[in-house]
């Protein structure tokens, strides 16, 4: 397919996307959604780590800043998962336009990526919003101290490490997709298993060596746990952290992701394609 | 009310819990899901209790907090939120246009709900004890359960009254139902005592004004701290006080609301 063809067709899916995501509300009310859920997210966590450490006698900063970035980077993972779960489904049944994409010369896969680029969008203004305000809570209002120094964050390493990541969560998603289009109605618990499954095995807010051995298998799997483990070094350079090794893994695991994903969703299109799922209806 | 009404609206109410339990169990993989995704949500909060060595009652918290979590979703997603997808689903017109109380038709859908979720419930309260080994000290047992449905009775009481605001909303009941989630769990202290020193005095007075919050406090004192109903009589009352103020609130809000989407000939809008 020409470039050119792809380019639109993502530009048009993210503009669409953003258009769905956005115009049910005026732009106040849709940022106030898009601060509040991240933010309360971050706050539960955050609260829960100073109850307990209150409690037990010692609030350590290093923990924190270990939940504080994990938590809020995590976001990615919830937004690219939510809008590519929802993706089929809305498209398919609720809107019934899947089958026009269908037909159209720009491929499905690369309109897929468009949405999802576009909420790849969406958690960046999170992400942001959330740290502010993170640290505006717990730094300024609760006295934990940030101890990050935003002048010296290495923005090359962070936007390296946070591409692959993105692509690696869009690859899961592509496999969400795939799973999305041979079934009906799983769309929800789908967003939910994929992304609880990162959340508690990926080290995003506590540290992985205190699950059982088999956890920490799964951990080491994840393509998550490599994402967060540099992101947290691009920001805070903890002196023992081999960079180089926990790239590899984060490449190795996102090249092994984004194969499978690919075939899954391959196989999907040829089976939907084949048992006429592309226009089926359901409940709307 | 006459006595015929009343049977009336009951036979609604029982028409409705009947849907809502077939409904229930008609799909076993979201009986799974709401099982498992809940404790691996928890999962993740217990871990963060003991990487900060924190006493093993708070994982108990999180247990508690987790498993009322199911009811507050329920009213969420399966009251507040029903009357938007009744609407999608072209099932509200019919509601309204038969002579039956809209009242009716919220119980028999807050009966069957509870029911449904008291057993995912109850489910995942066993796997989060035991899989995390937390004490239980249930000394009163007949305290723990008072609180236990009058929590019930007002957070469903209060899924009725947002029910009349989800009845007209297009898309944004979708977004307005998520919002509600996470700034809730964080403000009733679903993972965490909202009483302890550390949370700010604006954030507990802004956590006063859900049941949760009374509700979760409560149950926690009652089946994790070993106290009993002179330590919880507070709660009780407050209770009893969202439950008094709330449903006749859901009533007004009800036939407002209603009227307003009549005017706007917004009842019937699907698609928005």
């Amino acid at each position: 397919m020409a470039i050119g063809t792809i380019l639109r067709t993502i530009k048009q899916a993210v503009w669409l996307g953003w258009k769905v995501e956005t115009n049910w509300a005026d732009p106040v009310v849709f940022a106030i959604y898009y601060l509040i859920k991240p933010v309360a997210g971050l706050l539960i966590v955050g609260f829960i780590f100073l109850i307990g450490s209150v409690v037990s006698g010692a609030v350590n900063p290093e923990l924190f800043m270990f939940l504080f970035i994990g938590n809020s980077f995590f976001i990615y993972v919830v937004q690219i998962m939510m809008t590519m779960t929802m993706l089929i489904h809305e498209d398919r049944a609720h809107y019934e336009v899947l089958k026009h994409i269908y037909l159209t010369p720009g491929s499905l896969q690369w309109y897929i990526v468009g949405r999802a680029l576009n909420g790849v969008m969406n958690a960046s203004v999170s992400l942001l919003l959330t740290l502010g305000l993170g640290v505006a809570v717990f730094q300024y209002g609760l006295g934990i101290p940030i101890q990050i120094d935003w002048l010296n964050i290495d923005f090359g390493l962070l936007s390296l490490t946070l591409l692959l990541g993105i692509v690696c969560f869009m690859a899961i998603g592509f496999i969400l997709c795939g799973i999305n289009i041979m079934t009906s109605k799983v769309q929800f618990m789908l967003n939910e298993y994929v992304s609880g499954t990162l959340y508690l095995f990926g080290g995003v807010v506590f540290l992985p060596e205190l699950l059982p051995q088999w956890g920490q298998h799964i951990s080491n799997a994840l393509p998550i746990t490599y994402f967060l483990r540099i992101v947290r070094f691009s920001f805070l350079h903890q002196g023992s952290f081999d960079v180089q090794m926990n790239l590899l893994y984060l490449v190795a695991t996102m090249i092994a992701t984004i194969l499978v994903g690919l075939a899954v969703f391959k196989v999907a299109m040829f089976k939907a394609r084949r048992d006429g799922l592309i226009d089926k209806k359901e409940e709307y | 009310m006459k006595r015929e009404e009343l049977v009336h609206n009951l036979k609604v109410a029982y028409a409705r819990l009947w849907v809502r339990l077939k409904g229930g169990y008609r799909e076993p993989e979201w009986l799974v899901a709401e099982l498992v995704i809940p404790v691996i949500t928890l999962s993740a909060y217990v871990f963060l209790y003991k990487m900060v060595n924190a006493p093993p009652e708070y994982a108990g918290f999180v247990i508690i907090g987790g498993t009322m979590m199911a009811f507050w979703a329920n009213v969420l997603w399966g009251m507040s939120a029903q009357f938007y997808w009744e609407k999608e689903v072209g099932n509200l017109e019919v509601y309204l246009v038969a002579p039956i109380s809209r009242m009716a038709i919220l119980l028999g859908m807050a009966i069957g709900g509870f029911v449904n979720t008291v057993l995912r419930a109850v489910a995942i309260f066993i796997a989060g004890i035991l899989i995390f080994q937390v004490p239980i000290a249930i000394y009163e047992p007949l305290t723990a359960l008072l609180i236990f449905f009058l929590t019930i009775g007002a957070l469903y009481a209060l899924g009725m009254m947002f029910a009349s605001l989800f009845m007209l909303y297009g898309r944004e009941a979708w977004h307005t139902a998520s919002l509600l989630q996470e700034p809730i769990q964080f403000l009733s202290g679903t993972y965490f005592p909202t009483t302890s020193q550390v949370v700010p005095y604006m954030v507990q007075l802004l956590s006063s004004l859900i049941p949760l919050t009374f509700g979760l406090d409560g149950i926690r004192k009652v089946a994790i701290l070993g106290q009993g109903i002179s330590d919880v009589w507070l709660n009780i009352i407050a209770l009893v006080v969202f439950i008094v103020v709330l449903l006749p609130l859901a009533r007004l809000a009800l036939n407002f609301m209603e009227n307003l989407g009549k005017k706007e000939g917004r009842l019937t809008l699907r698609w928005q």
